[in-house]
């Protein structure tokens, strides 16, 4: 599991290597106070036939950069709402969201594509690896959207899955790894682009405890080297291996002490 | 960008060989059949260009049109024949006048043609001789009393041979009696007019002998193709004769050459239908190509969430699904084409055709199935671009 670390680690690597930093994005503010996240009085209201479910009901949170997070809560808390917002694969009723100082409530369908690419890394509990494609293929593809060039995106994810210990597997199927291997190539994945924000949904839900612990040594070592991550689940465990707790209830946030 | 959709839409559908053969199959036939059409359409139009260049495509007619009127009266005279002379690009020319008349060669008869004829007569129509000759200068200048037949006509009242030097009678109100001086060798129709069954005799004595015409009924015209095109001079002439007469339906001008064209025109016509008709399969085949995108769309739902999660712009995924569409409808078209040179390359050598394919119907026939691609693959394309990720990546 300890692969190369060919990778340079800024102290402050986030910051450094934070797309933020990159010109052209016209509502670019500067990250208030660091803050990676920043969501004031969202509200997500979903309408089911005639009914509508207020899954989120005015949630107010600051995320700073270089934090590690959980975020849990039952099902049907609005966990998952709250986590698909971040991750700007969906859109609040109501509020406003600013991913790595950048407003996103309004954003349109392209430019929240193109912000999902360069500043936020999905980490599944299903792993979602493209089965046909070797998993060089897999963690290159964030890439191949970014508009980097084929020889540097080969580059780039080789150095990725080594920096995941999967060096050796470069041309192997998705099918042809175990559950430990495919969730790490999963990760290269979401790190090849350089996120501000690593974000995980049950990323241990599909895996044994053994796994699920190298996995979450692998969070560590990532956190170690600046990356913000945040983990949504519903295991008390893995919560409890991270620096800061939220809890959501009831399309509320509320700290845990 | 391009080449890694191309890259990836290969392995997708490789991934699916069956499924993508099988909704390659509509295309392959659509535009097998469209090439297989046009291109026995072209062979066609050649076959029958060739067949008329063989009947002589240096003769130029003029015949009476529908509206002769009194212009016509006036115009067809036998000084004619010098003027068409004067014009640019004819060789020869020949009044005619055909009677039909009943010949006797002692107990043979035939009911035929009498035409008139001049020692131009034969160049205009390249004819050739089986036996003895053909009408000479002299035998106009002493309206001779002499005849050629066809061969036909010559096998019928001389059923055992010895044609040439005996005598046949016309028959009629004054018996003449003409003197066999030469045979035609057998040749193809020309303007539904046989040689072989007819029988010449001078114009000069045609006129003193067989009828007295008021005029010539038309002209015959050797045209000569090395000075000009023919069919521009069978047009100057038509509009030569429009102006004198005032009418462009009193007097018609006409080369095999103009022929040809029209039965070109025909052939077009019918093959246009007929590939239209091949184009609806090709629509067929289209529709096909949609509804497989559309369940490859909804198969990999998926995978289009995770795309998405990982940047994919609606654009992005766009362009994906209709690469594959254009990918599947543009390798069926290139197997089609094979199929529909196989095909016509079969057809037009049973029917004894040349082989004629154009370049250009080939380029139409593969860009058409490329547009195909393109129509049909836009609607499947367009849905998967717009899946919203979050129901995308939900997708069991």
């Amino acid at each position: 599991m300890s692969g190369p670390r060919n990778r340079p680690v800024p102290s402050d690597a986030a910051g450094a290597s934070s797309p933020a930093a990159r010109a052209g994005a016209p509502d670019l503010a500067p990250p208030a106070g660091g803050l990676v996240v920043a969501a004031r009085g969202i509200h997500r209201v979903y309408e089911v036939g005639e009914e509508k479910v207020h899954a989120l009901r005015g949630v107010d949170l600051d995320i700073r950069r270089g934090e590690y997070l959980a975020i849990i809560g039952p099902s049907g808390s609005g966990k998952s709402t709250l986590m698909h917002i971040i991750g700007c694969l969906d859109s609040p009723t109501e509020g406003t969201v600013a991913i790595d100082g950048v407003q996103v409530a309004d954003m349109d369908e392209t430019r929240l594509a193109r912000i999902r690419n360069e500043r936020i890394g999905f980490v599944f509990q299903a792993f979602n690896l493209l089965a046909r494609e070797s998993i060089l293929e897999n963690v290159a593809l964030p890439l191949q959207y970014a508009g980097v060039n084929r020889r540097e995106r080969i580059e780039r994810a080789q150095a990725e899955l080594e920096s995941v210990g999967l060096g050796d597997r470069l041309g192997h199927r998705p099918s042809q790894l175990s559950g430990g291997q495919r969730q790490r190539a999963a990760i290269a994945r979401a790190l090849v682009t350089r996120p501000a924000i690593l974000l995980a949904d049950e990323p241990t839900g599909a895996l044994d405890t053994k796994t699920g612990d190298a996995v979450l040594a692998l969070f560590e070592e990532i956190h170690g080297r600046g990356t913000t991550i945040i983990v949504v689940t519903h295991d008390p465990d893995v919560a409890a291996r991270c620096r800061r707790t939220v809890r959501i209830r009831d399309g509320l946030v509320e700290e845990v002490a | 960008m391009i080449l890694e959709h191309m890259r990836s839409a290969t392995r997708s559908l490789w991934g699916n060989k069956l499924r993508t053969f099988l909704s390659m199959i509509g295309i392959v036939i659509g535009v097998g059949s469209v090439v297989a059409i046009t291109a026995l359409g072209e062979s066609a139009r050649a076959s029958i260009t060739s067949q008329i260049a063989q009947a002589g495509l240096e003769t130029v007619t003029v015949n009476v049109g529908r509206r002769p009127g009194a212009a016509v009266e006036r115009l067809f005279t036998e000084e004619l024949v010098d003027k068409f002379t004067e014009f640019e690009g004819i060789k020869a020319a020949a009044a005619v006048n055909r009677s039909n008349a009943q010949l006797k060669a002692g107990e043979e008869s035939a009911s035929e043609q009498i035409t008139s004829a001049t020692p131009a007569y034969l160049d205009i129509f390249s004819l050739e001789m089986r036996e003895g000759r053909f009408v000479t200068e002299a035998d106009m200048l002493e309206r001779s009393a002499v005849v050629v037949l066809g061969s036909e006509l010559a096998d019928t009242l001389f059923p055992d041979g010895g044609a040439v030097g005996s005598s046949v009678r016309v028959l009629g109100s004054s018996p003449k009696q003409l003197r066999v001086v030469g045979v035609l060798e057998t040749r193809s129709d020309t303007f539904g007019f046989s040689f072989d069954s007819g029988a010449f005799v001078p114009r000069t004595s045609y006129l003193v002998r067989i009828a007295k015409p008021d005029r010539p009924d038309s002209f015959v015209l050797w045209a000569d193709p090395d000075a000009r095109d023919v069919v521009e001079t069978a047009a100057e002439l038509q509009a030569w004769f429009d102006a004198e007469t005032g009418s462009e339906n009193a007097v018609r001008v006409q080369s095999p050459s103009t022929i040809a064209e029209t039965m070109s025109g025909v052939t077009d016509t019918l093959s246009g239908f007929l590939a239209g008709i091949a184009a609806i399969s090709l629509v067929v085949g289209g529709i096909g190509i949609m509804n497989i995108m559309l369940v490859s769309v909804t198969e990999r739902t998926r995978e289009i969430g995770i795309r998405k999660a990982l940047g994919a712009t609606p654009a992005a995924i766009r362009v994906q699904f209709l690469v594959e569409a254009i990918y599947i409808t543009l390798a069926g078209g290139l197997a089609g084409l094979a199929l529909g040179m196989g095909i016509s390359k079969v057809a037009s050598g049973f029917l004894g055709w040349d082989f004629i394919l154009s370049p250009s119907s080939m380029a139409v026939a593969v860009a058409f199935s490329a547009a195909t691609g393109i129509f049909f693959g836009l609607y499947p394309a367009a849905r998967a671009a717009r899946l919203d990720p979050v129901v995308a990546l939900s997708y069991e």
